[in-house]
């Protein structure tokens, strides 16, 4: 599908400085795209308006022919069906790892099933009972994926997700989130420095300079 | 050293020690006829307060910190106000507000136009009033905790909630809730202390609890040592309550271990949602505070003299014996706490002495008694006594009150490099120079705060003040008790409404500590 993703003149302000000026882009479904750019140009910024958790000053946003965002329309973050990954510890630190996947599962039925086949294949089946503070970086990074993917997310997000982890492992897990993503015609978006990272995963690269992206 | 620990525990011993007394004809008449009524509204008590508090005090903190609203600024520190009013003070208050000829009945009259018959509320004097009391008192306690540890909850986990699709309500109950638990329940436990310790309010209301026992088989029976007995088991009870908050303390670490989000942002509330807000918030304000100084002040203007000599000399009483305890025991604490740092003294010797801040004033009060009682029977030959003299009770205020003092003192030098002794020491400074000369100096902030926060405690405390105060000392607390319990309710308004100004200063610094944490 043609715009899956569609995001149309987004400004953004903090203070007086100009993050995003009248940013627009379009995504298809299934599709893979990266962005890159130095830091403090708005990336983290862009994330965090498509999935609701911060507004822009202006814009509109439009998921599957649905509006998200515009002057008059604000659909709240939980209701956007948008799963968002970032470098950031963000597992919930009282619930173990099996828990923490079937936080935003709301389907009582299959539950444990859904949950077991999503660690089995990230390749975490043996760490299920293991709490956050018992993970290694690598480890955290795959739960939070796995807890997104679980949601089934129109779109899925990465903010530097990577960043940190040892080449092996990033080698070991980038065809396992291309697979799962192609296999659930997951759409995503993301975020890095790293040029690898943009050869082994994205379909399309840009860069955001002076708050406009910029294919590359 | 020793001294002061035998000062401090040996009330403590002879309280727990009196079960190996035996047993009078009146413990057994107890146990056999009331000590059932007595654990059953207590348990009765201590159980409704909790669940009140906690639905109180979470829900506020929760809308004061997640989200932005009408008010908010002013409730995020009116609502620690309830805790300037003792609860015997809002006891007293509720049960005239709301009897037959109560304000509360007037106005509804009033306002709806009926005859002066018309009873609209029931009987405030039973233990669900109780409950409704000390809950809009002791709030406070659970809504401080919870408020800083929703607050040291990292908000990108909030965030990652809400993009694993929970709304702001399936968040609270899902994630935030369990995170803060010990917080909570820490705090909890201290109102289920307090409950279970109070005197003034229970009395008034005529429950039979484990204090008004206590105090009634010492007054009434005249047997000290049934006393000591039944304070015995409610110690017991407190230290199981004690060791709960101590571990839930412990495991607050746990939901502070994560680092703090920068990009914070408050949820602006809209329309309904707003007001709602709004009323939750200012519910447990209005009842817990406003409408006690409003009663008290209206009372105030219906006596010929506002303020008697007696009220005067009540005054002078409570600020000399409350400031001399309150200097004493600062004074102890920055001593103690040196000997700490300095001489390699252990810790524990330390929290050891923080105990007493757990034992119920009216227990404390018997156990200093006995001792006294002991140490006179000692002297006798020198014609020495000091049951009944000033010593009992600023004693007691010492011990109760030690815990407070040594908290903020022993952050105080946490807060002071080790590395600033080491060099004043190679400049050849004395071990008693580096605390006159450079601790005091530096713990000067800390050594105010302990003060205001101790005397802000003693001005409204009232068993052990009850029981221990010399022979015609009146203290604010206690003129407000006696007169209240004469049902002299107009003339008990203004010392009651001195204290809760009192109350109120150390409310001011315990308020600049909650935001200076949030900073």
């Amino acid at each position: 599908m043609k715009d899956f993703l569609k995001l149309k003149n987004i400004n953004l302000t903090f203070g007086k400085e100009k993050i995003l000026d009248g940013l627009n882009l379009s995504i298809n479904k299934g599709q893979f795209i990266a962005i890159t750019g130095v830091s403090g140009s708005g990336k983290t910024s862009l994330l965090r308006i498509i999935c609701g958790l911060e507004k822009p000053n202006d814009g509109e946003v439009h998921l599957d022919n649905n509006i998200l965002l515009n002057d008059k329309i604000s659909i709240p973050t939980e209701k956007r069906n948008i799963g968002l990954v970032i470098q950031e510890k963000v597992l919930f630190p009282h619930l173990n790892v099996k828990k923490n996947i079937e936080f935003g599962i709301s389907t009582k039925n299959n539950k444990q099933d859904i949950s077991k086949d999503i660690m089995e294949k990230l390749n975490i089946l043996d760490l299920a009972k293991k709490y956050p503070h018992e993970l290694s970086g690598g480890e955290s990074q795959r739960v939070a994926l796995g807890r997104s993917i679980v949601m089934k997310p129109k779109v899925l997000m990465f903010d530097e997700p990577f960043t940190g982890l040892d080449k092996e492992l990033k080698i070991k897990i980038y065809p396992i989130i291309k697979s799962i993503l192609l296999k659930n015609e997951i759409t995503a978006i993301m975020v890095t420095h790293d040029l690898n990272e943009v050869k082994a995963l994205a379909d399309q690269c840009y860069n955001l300079k002076n708050g406009k992206l910029i294919e590359i | 050293m020793l001294v002061v620990f035998c000062i401090f525990l040996i009330p403590i011993l002879y309280i727990i020690g009196s079960i190996f007394l035996g047993f009078s004809d009146n413990f057994y008449h107890i146990y056999d006829n009331l000590l059932f009524e007595y654990s059953i509204n207590s348990i009765f008590l201590v159980f409704g307060v909790s669940i009140l508090v906690t639905i109180l005090g979470v829900s506020t903190a929760w809308l004061v910190t997640f989200f932005n609203f009408y008010g908010k600024k002013f409730f995020q520190w009116a609502l620690i106000l309830p805790l300037a009013v003792p609860s015997y003070l809002l006891a007293y208050v509720f049960t005239e507000f709301f009897e037959f000829s109560g304000t509360a009945n007037n106005i509804l009259r009033y306002l709806l136009n009926t005859e002066s018959d018309v009873i609209f509320f029931p009987n405030i004097r039973t233990i669900w009033g109780a409950i409704t009391v000390f809950s809009f008192t002791l709030y406070p306690y659970v809504y401080m905790v919870a408020r800083v540890a929703f607050m040291n909850i990292p908000f990108s986990i909030i965030e990652a909630s809400f993009l694993l699709g929970k709304n702001s309500i399936s968040t609270l109950f899902s994630l935030s809730i369990p995170l803060i638990r010990p917080a909570i329940i820490a705090g909890v436990t201290l109102v289920a202390m307090e409950t279970l310790a109070d005197f003034g309010a229970v009395q008034h209301f005529a429950i039979p609890t484990f204090t008004t026992g206590i105090f009634r088989t010492w007054t009434g029976l005249y047997d000290l040592t049934t006393a000591l007995q039944l304070s015995s088991i409610l110690l017991f009870i407190i230290f199981i309550f004690l060791s709960f908050e101590r571990r839930s303390r412990n495991k607050i670490q746990f939901s502070n271990s994560e680092s703090k989000n920068n990009s914070f942002h408050s949820i602006q509330l809209t329309s309904f949602k707003n007001a709602f807000a709004f009323f939750v918030c200012f519910i447990p304000v209005f009842i817990g505070f406003f409408l006690p100084v409003i009663e008290l002040i209206n009372w105030s203007t219906q006596v010929d003299t506002l303020i008697s000599s007696k009220i005067i000399i009540a005054a002078k009483n409570t600020l000399y014996v409350s400031s001399s305890a309150t200097i004493l025991t600062c004074f102890i604490a920055l001593l103690i706490n040196y000997i700490v740092r300095s001489f390699g003294l252990s810790q524990s010797f330390n929290d050891l002495l923080s105990i007493g801040y757990a034992v119920p004033g009216l227990i404390l009060a018997v156990g200093i008694t006995k001792m006294f009682t002991s140490i006179d029977f000692i002297l006798t030959d020198l014609n020495i006594y000091i049951t009944g003299s000033i010593f009992g009770l600023v004693l007691a205020y010492i011990i109760k009150s030690y815990a407070i003092s040594n908290n903020v003192i022993n952050s105080s030098f946490t807060s002071i490099p080790l590395s600033i002794d080491e060099s004043a020491k190679t400049l050849k400074t004395n071990r008693f120079s580096i605390l006159r000369k450079i601790h005091i100096p530096l713990l000067k902030t800390g050594l105010l705060t302990a003060f205001l926060l101790v005397m802000g405690e003693l001005i409204k405390e009232l068993p052990a003040t009850l029981i221990l105060r010399p022979f015609n000392f009146d203290t604010l607390s206690v003129s407000v008790y006696l007169l209240a319990s004469e049902e002299r309710m107009f003339e008990a308004a203004f010392p009651g409404l001195m204290i809760i100004i009192f109350g109120l200063i150390p409310i001011y610094f315990l308020n600049n500590l909650i935001l200076s944490n949030s900073k």
